[in-house]
């Protein structure tokens, strides 16, 4: 039996939190003894406060002290990507990444110099790549990507439609609705928020119902659903026009609402009457595309129209598409045409569901500075013109098109070396065996990893890195709290691990940097502190906070997003151009050649089921979030990976006729590549669709099979017209045991 | 004897597994196939008609355990003061030698074993050093939906009715499972 840590006077409790790419941030208290993490509890608040972690954080320590954690500096010894290893000393490491720096630099120039930062640690003060960007800025600029590849196509909509990206509720507010769509969120998996599923079921037993719009019969409908509406992948915004079409010949807008707040309806009915394009958007019309019964469609419709108030809530998932754009803006249409937007208990639809109190994207952090590379040109941020933000920066979804075309291929320059650090974007980004490719090309690529991750084994140098446990960090949840965190230093570092920022420092000195400031990581954490608005208004006192690991703001009303808006609108414009809402955006029509439209519309893509590739690739691939780690995050955690094989559902009407039974193996494949799977047959999902969890680690076999089934071996490396990473949006075929 | 047990709200259920990683990590188990807490799934219907279930799995510790009766050697015993149903490891002669007779006993295959030849056998003690502090279940603690109770069975039959059955279990009358569930009904 394992020692009773509980009366254990070696044991301290650290109150800490993780830094991963999920939907939450959930206070753990770390029992540590001699330097290793024994066990982990939770939030100990009184009920009902408690912020409860997921099964990721409950495996916390497995992840931490993980046998093949990196521990000390290795340079490449065979070919590259082979995955061949020799360890150095830090000094070796340093001095080669200092000199490919130098040698490139003067070689090819600046832009020559890839940085890859990502989103494998957030927080304030390590957060990926802040301090790379500070040194790479003093040292004469670099090349980086553009895009979250995520949410970007949520953020542009939110963006066109209001002006904003805090479109959420706090989620108690769920408990104020009285019907509740969940179009393509299953909150229950990507978490969206400490506790969001728990006010989710609390809504649902408060009497709301609620109704899964879903190519899948996910967990969370299957615990609070009371109708699953099956739905084809890319056709969410058809169904939306079709709702919007059935209320505007029926009456049901709440037509006082659009008058007084937005701009642009006219232009919606005319093309949902069919004025534009001779197409009425009817039912019918929108059956033939979806999947989804007209009868189904005009009920939804009618309910949506008529119960108040009532929460779409839509999510980035299937805005992770090609035009997916489309589909968080209908959806912050209908709410508008509903009179939801404003109002509790409602919601604004436009997929982030973020909240403006306390939340991650207001945390400071180290300045960067500018980067010299990128002074020419259009600014990066604050155009609804994706192409203008491409001119100096790299869609992060053709990150690797960019490293194999260069300047040739459009990019803004030619990629010599990388750098990179808290992504694994070969694995996570579209068309991993172009990704291979890519860094196979490159002269250097050096990365800071806690694992040999599919892209680490690219690398020619290897920078272990310390994890969360090992770094004291000011911390905030993603998207709701609202609370700021405190995640204290639990473990001296392992092995010879550095953080990120010491290998800044440290190469500064190599590269004869002499302004790069060099403070202690807990000087740094003041100053942090002392310099965010937000963290000095609500704490006082800096000392408690740490101690106590969390600062929760006390809330007397639920976050409405817009409530000011829409109660006051005199006062309080949306910060739009027209200061409305704007279904129609002159902004977008502006763009000349727009790849978006300036209305919500449905139009169909390549690589959507109409597609005559559809011949060869039948099937329709979607590659939702994982339960069982954090994108490809705690991939090795064994207790995590037991819970759940990785395996690709498939409906009985799709596996029968190819021979495929529960539990065989398959081969899910298109041009791009083919894995290797365990097929799941389930009536969760809706014929036409498999579905692979994203974040499986590429594992190429000699023949090009990749056995690790990752979702992006099968994915495209294209973005749509507003930036939204099209990784949802991908034909394939499945065939049992080997490929011909 | 104030005899101690759960309650499982099969109604909020999502399958995640917090618990069953929560319960690892507590109790020191390594990946493999000893889980003192598992999830069971039941799916029924077709599609768009599916019923999904889930079903938490610890040891229900029972008012007569038919693992206790099985054991050779006596190594499982019902404790006088709570009916906990514990198991003495020094004693168990490990798997090899007894070929599992308390997993073969029990309707609900509480009783687990590790993969090591000989395993001696681990299953949920309702996590009896934490109760003994004044905590719950670290499964309990560990919900993120608040779907599981412990504690002594009258009070959680006030608390939370009576009902004995859910989809994917079978109330066993002859060995009398310390548990009350708020069952998910297979039709809406
Ligand atoms: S992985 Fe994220 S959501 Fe899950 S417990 Fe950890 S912090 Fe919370
Ligand atoms: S009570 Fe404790 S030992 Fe039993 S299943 Fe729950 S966590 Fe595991
Ligand atoms: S933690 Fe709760 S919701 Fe998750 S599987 Fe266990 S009982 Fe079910």
């Amino acid at each position: 039996m394992p020692q009773s840590s509980a009366s254990d006077k070696n044991v301290r409790i650290v109150r800490a939190t993780s830094a991963f790419d999920c939907g939450g941030r959930c206070p753990l208290r770390l029992h540590v003894k001699d330097n290793v993490i024994v066990r982990i509890e939770g939030d100990d608040a009184e009920e009902p406060d408690q912020l409860r972690t997921c099964l990721r954080c409950r495996a916390y320590r497995q992840y931490i002290h993980h046998p093949e954690r990196l521990m000390y500096p290795q340079k490449r010894v065979g070919r590259r990507g082979d995955g061949q290893f020799e360890r150095i000393s830090w000094d070796e490491a340093l001095d080669t990444l200092a000199n490919q720096l130098k040698r490139v630099k003067k070689i090819y120039g600046n832009g020559a110099i890839l940085l890859m930062t990502g989103g494998g640690y957030l927080a304030s003060l390590h957060r990926g790549g802040a301090a790379a960007q500070r040194l790479l800025n003093m040292f004469g600029g670099y090349v980086t990507h553009y895009g979250n590849i995520s949410s970007e196509g949520a953020v542009w909509a939110s963006l066109t439609q209001y002006g904003s990206v805090m479109v959420g509720h706090s989620r108690e507010d769920m408990l104020n609705s009285r019907l509740i769509l969940l179009w393509g969120w299953d909150p229950a998996r990507m978490i969206s928020g400490t506790n969001t599923m728990y006010h989710l079921i609390h809504a649902k037993e408060n009497g709301a119902r609620v109704i899964a719009i879903d190519p899948r019969y996910h967990d969370t409908a299957a615990t609070v659903a009371d109708q699953w509406v099956p739905i084809r992948p890319g056709t969410d915004t058809a169904v939306m026009a079709a709702m919007a079409n059935v209320m505007i010949r029926e009456k049901l807008q709440d037509q006082a609402f659009l008058d007084r707040y937005t701009v642009g309806f006219d232009r919606f009915k005319s093309y949902l009457l069919g004025e534009e394009d001779g197409v009425e958007k009817t039912p019918e019309w929108a059956a033939g595309i979806s999947g989804v019964p007209a009868d189904i469609i005009a009920s939804l419709a009618r309910e949506y129209a008529t119960t108040r108030p009532a929460a779409l809530m839509d999510c980035q998932g299937p805005a992770r598409s090609a035009m997916g754009e489309q589909y968080n803006r209908c959806a912050a249409t209908l709410c508008a045409m509903t009179g939801n937007v404003g109002r509790p208990g409602g919601s604004a639809g436009g997929g982030l569901m973020g909240i403006p109190v306390a939340h991650m994207f207001r945390s400071p952090g180290i300045p960067a500075g500018k980067n010299p590379f990128e002074l020419e040109g259009p600014k990066v941020k604050g155009t609804l013109d994706i192409r203008e933000r491409v001119i100096k920066r790299i869609h992060i979804n053709t990150l690797f098109d960019a490293i194999l075309k260069g300047k040739k291929g459009g990019y803004p320059s030619d990629i010599r070396m990388a750098w990179s650090m808290c992504n694994n974007y070969l694995n996570q980004t579209g068309n991993s065996n172009k990704a291979a490719k890519a860094l196979q090309s490159l002269e250097f690529f050096a990365t800071q990893e806690l694992f040999m991750t599919p892209q680490a084994r690219y690398a020619d140098i290897l920078l272990p890195v310390t994890s969360t446990a090992e770094r004291s960090d000011l911390m905030r949840p993603w998207p709701s709290g609202p609370y700021f965190m405190f995640s204290n230093r639990a473990l001296e570092p392992l092995g010879e691990c550095k953080d990120d920022l010491e290998i800044a420092t440290e190469l500064a000195a190599k590269l004869d940097i002499k302004d790069f400031e060099t403070h202690s990581e807990e000087a740094w954490l003041r100053r942090l502190y002392e310099r965010s608005t937000d963290l000095k208004h609500h704490i006082r006192d800096f000392d408690r906070f740490r101690q106590e690991g969390i600062h929760r703001i006390e809330l007397e009303t639920p976050v409405v997003a817009f409530r000011k808006q829409i109660e006051d609108p005199e006062n309080h414009p949306f910060d739009t151009p027209s200061g409305k809402i704007e279904i129609y955006s002159q902004r977008v029509a502006d763009i000349v050649d727009g790849l978006c439209p300036p209305i919500p519309k449905y139009l169909p893509t390549s690589e959507d089921r109409n597609d005559p590739l559809s011949r060869k690739y039948p099937l329709q691939l979607i590659t939702p979030h994982p339960r069982n780690r954090v994108h490809s995050e705690m991939y090795k955690v064994e207790w995590l990976r037991e819970t759940e094989p990785h395996r690709v559902w498939i409906n009985p009407v799709d596996a029968t006729p190819r021979g495929i039974e529960d539990g065989d193996e398959v081969h899910v494949f298109n041009d791009r590549g083919t894995i290797a799977i365990i097929a799941w047959v389930t009536e969760r999902i809706i014929p036409g669709v498999v579905s692979v969890t994203e974040g499986a680690w590429y594992a190429p076999d000699a023949n090009g099979i990749d056995r690790g089934g990752c979702a992006n071996t099968l994915t495209r490396d294209a973005y749509s017209g507003g930036g939204a990473a099209v990784l949802n949006t991908s034909l394939v075929e499945v065939m049992k045991g080997k490929r011909s | 004897m104030n005899q101690f047990g759960f309650y499982f709200d099969q109604t909020r259920c999502t399958g995640c597994s917090a618990c069953r990683v929560a319960c690892k990590d507590w109790n020191d188990i390594p990946a493999g196939p000893e889980n003192w807490m598992r999830i069971t799934y039941t799916e029924k219907g077709k599609c768009p008609d599916v019923f999904v279930s889930y079903l938490a799995s610890p040891c229900w510790h029972c008012d007569n355990p038919m693992c206790a009766a099985a054991c050779p050697v006596d190594a499982i015993h019902k404790r006088e003061e709570d009916g906990i149903v514990v198991v003495d490891r020094d004693r168990c002669l490990g798997n090899s030698a007894c070929d599992e007779k308390c997993r073969k006993a029990c309707p609900y295959h509480a009783p687990q074993f590790g993969p090591e030849p000989g395993a001696k056998m681990g299953k949920c003690n309702l996590c009896l050093d934490r109760i003994q502090a004044g905590k719950k279940p670290i499964c309990v603690d560990a919900c993120p939906v608040r779907a599981i109770d412990a504690g002594p069975l009258d009070s959680l039959e006030k608390q939370y009715g009576r009902a004995r059955t859910a989809a994917g279990f079978t109330y066993a009358k002859r060995v009398r499972p310390a548990v009350v569930f708020k069952p998910k009904p297979t039709s809406p």
